[in-house]
């Protein structure tokens, strides 16, 4: 991988992260449809994606730093005294019951499940399939507006009948949590899979969007710390992964700012149908090899 | 939900994710993994685990009215 390519990807990863149409996906296909030689399957490779997550989760660090340190302290102080009694305690064990399911499956399934559907035609399948999820999320929301008898108000109006990431219930936190298990297989996006749950557990759009990440954080940086050794064999350029790092960072960062403005009012679908198109889209050239 | 055997069963849970991290770590238990060595992934992930025991079994505790 040249420096030029290595940027591409850090951006690529940086954007596509916490937009809902899986990063995964995209680092599996973008190299196969512009016919680079590399894998993201490869060995090789996991340096590079370690930096590159490192620099996702602390993108998130900053956006979230004053909610990490309410989170932590209110974690702390909950753990020792047995209870929870404010909203940063609340929300800091819905992201411990959250983060565990996912932390279980990604230690034990994650790279059975990633070296079994390693292939683009895959990514492709499962980014259309990730299309019609997100759908299907807004659907559903759709039906539960139309029963609340919301459809006549604004959407800025509609999102506030729905609740905060701190009033969920811990079942529905530990749900959304094993949904990102979904993510593994590539094509499959992990903020899309956790905002969709969050609406289903009926968050506000912008707050299903702050859970996800706020979820993410812990998976990304210790997926990315736990491998952090890889990173001192030799032969690693580290000074091009450490300039794609910074790049992801930056473009997680932007992308993290944008959704939350964007899903004041916004919605999946846009994304939905994103996936479905880029999925057959990626489809027809694999097949026709252009 | 709050009851004292509870509490007792998450804190013997949590020691005995503790033992298992410990295991995993020396490369002394192979079990769900690729191959023989020391797997701190799972030694980590143990720990976190042995972590949300221990505060579960806080929360599941009786507490003694002041």
């Amino acid at each position: 991988m040249n420096l030029a390519q290595a940027l591409f990807m850090g951006l690529l990863q940086g954007a596509t992260e916490l937009f809902p149409i899986s990063s995964l996906g995209h680092a599996v296909l973008v190299p196969s449809l512009l016919h680079w030689s590399f894998k993201q399957s490869d060995p090789s490779f996991v340096p590079f994606l370690v930096l590159l997550h490192l620099g996702t989760a602390s993108a998130l660090l900053v956006l979230y730093r004053r909610q990490w340190v309410e989170i932590i302290r209110g974690f702390v102080t909950a753990a020792i005294r047995g209870e929870m009694r404010t909203d940063s305690e609340r929300l800091a064990m819905l992201l411990l019951v959250g983060t565990i399911p996912a932390a279980v499956l990604g230690v034990y399934l994650e790279s059975r499940i990633k070296a079994l559907f390693a292939s683009p035609y895959e990514a492709a399948g499962f980014l259309i399939a990730n299309g019609f999820l997100m759908l299907g999320f807004e659907a559903l929301r759709r039906r539960t507006e139309r029963r609340a008898a919301l459809t006549n108000e604004s959407r800025m109006d509609q999102e506030a009948h729905f609740t905060s990431a701190e009033r969920i219930s811990f079942r529905a936190a530990a749900v959304v949590g094993a949904c990102q298990a979904l993510a593994f297989l590539p094509g499959i996006s992990r903020s899309g899979v956790t905002i969709g749950g969050g609406l289903l557990a009926g968050l506000r759009h912008e707050e299903a969007a702050r859970f996800s990440f706020l979820l993410a954080t812990p998976v990304i940086l210790g997926a990315g710390i736990v491998e952090v050794p890889q990173l001192f064999s030799s032969g690693v350029p580290i000074a091009e992964y450490l300039g794609a790092a910074v790049l992801s960072g930056l473009a997680a960062y932007a992308s993290a700012r944008f959704l939350l403005r964007y899903f004041r009012s916004g919605r999946l679908d846009p994304y939905g149908w994103y996936c479905i198109a880029a999925g057959l889209a990626s489809l027809a050239l694999l097949h026709f090899d252009l | 939900m709050k009851s004292g055997p509870v509490a007792v069963g998450l804190g013997i849970l949590g020691v005995i994710c503790i033992v298992l991290a410990v295991l995993y770590a020396i490369g002394a238990l192979q079990l769900f993994t690729s191959g023989p060595g020391n797997h701190y992934k799972h030694a980590i992930l143990l720990i976190v685990l042995a972590v949300a025991s221990f505060v579960a079994a806080n929360f599941a505790r009786p507490k003694i009215a002041s």
